[in-house]
């Protein structure tokens, strides 16, 4: 009975607080008890000191590490931001928790994690600096282009000329009349 | 190890960084101090769980939960500003007017080339 009385009153609640915007919507604040408690989720974005402390505690980070993501309505909330750089760049040798991840439990996760596994975007350090790389690569592919344009332009073939055939231009297997003396073809010059 | 020189396609791990061992001010340790205590802290829980003999369930990591749980609730902090508005304006609504024009265009100078006879198919496998 008080079941019903108060899923009544949260069908109630929900109903006032949607007025209109969806079925879903109503009951965005309704969450199953199986999971983390509310303040062991990510929030909105931390405005006072408490609020900065409590954030970093809750994301196992010191409070000088804890960053969050700079609060312009792009949605990120308090979730931290960490530095850009991929799981390819960890040490190989270490003894992770998670060794194909090189994550160990409980560190806090990239937000962009499933981009930075070793599978996908690797931002490691190159082997020289993107300025020599990216113009080796833009100066050849220039140069390329550039002379195969030149070579459109200006074309070099071997001389050619047209098919010169012996006994008198095959006067005989051409169909000409054996009797009659075909026209002399000299087709050479010594 | 004082002459370790890391490839060039991986960063220096941290134990080797010269930061480490050259640093020594108070605030630095402190603070390095505190990582590793959270870090071990989190080390203990996990190998806790990991070698408790009675254990039936997998591991749930909280970090992993957040971090799920950030990623799918974007629109709760989303908050229409100067930026977010050009964004939706770039990606939502731009797109439909230029790519509309651009399809009419391409397909109107294709169908009087095609009444007037001079549209070639000559590499066209489909019409």
């Amino acid at each position: 009975m008080k079941m019903a009385a108060l899923g009544a009153r949260q069908w109630a609640r929900a109903l006032l607080k949607a007025r209109g915007q969806g079925f879903t919507n109503a009951f965005i604040g309704a969450r199953a008890a199986s999971g983390p408690s509310k303040d062991m989720l990510p929030g909105p974005y931390p405005k006072t000191p408490e609020e900065m402390a409590a954030a970093a505690k809750k994301y196992n980070m010191t409070l000088t590490d804890y960053k969050p993501h700079p609060d312009d309505g792009m949605g990120f909330g308090d979730y931290p931001m960490l530095p850009d750089k991929s799981q390819h760049e960890r040490d190989p040798w270490y003894a992770w928790d998670h060794p194909d991840f090189r994550r160990n439990w409980g560190e806090p996760m990239h937000w962009d994690f499933d981009m930075y596994i070793r599978n996908r975007v690797d931002t490691s350090p190159l082997a020289m600096d993107w300025k020599t790389m990216y113009t080796t690569l833009l100066g050849f592919v220039g140069f390329m282009l550039f002379m195969f344009y030149v070579g459109e332009k200006f074309p070099s073939y071997q001389p050619v000329a047209p098919k010169q055939y012996p006994y008198n231009n095959l006067h005989l297997e051409s169909g000409g009349d054996p009797e009659k003396a075909p026209e002399e073809v000299k087709n050479y010059t010594i | 190890m004082a002459d370790y020189r890391e490839s060039p396609f991986a960063s220096r791990p941290k134990t080797l960084d010269p930061a480490e061992y050259f640093n020594l001010s108070p605030d630095y340790r402190r603070a390095e101090e505190e990582r590793a205590a959270l870090r071990a802290n989190l080390k203990r829980q996990y190998q806790l769980q990991l070698n408790n003999p009675l254990r039936k369930e997998l591991i749930e990591d909280p970090a992993l939960t957040r971090w799920v749980y950030a990623r799918g609730n974007v629109y709760p902090n989303f908050r229409p500003t100067a930026k977010t508005s050009l964004l939706g304006a770039l990606f939502g609504v731009v797109p439909l007017f230029v790519l509309y024009a651009v399809f009419k265009t391409d397909r109107d100078k294709r169908e009087e080339q095609i009444k007037a006879g001079t549209y070639d198919r000559k590499y066209k496998i489909s019409y």
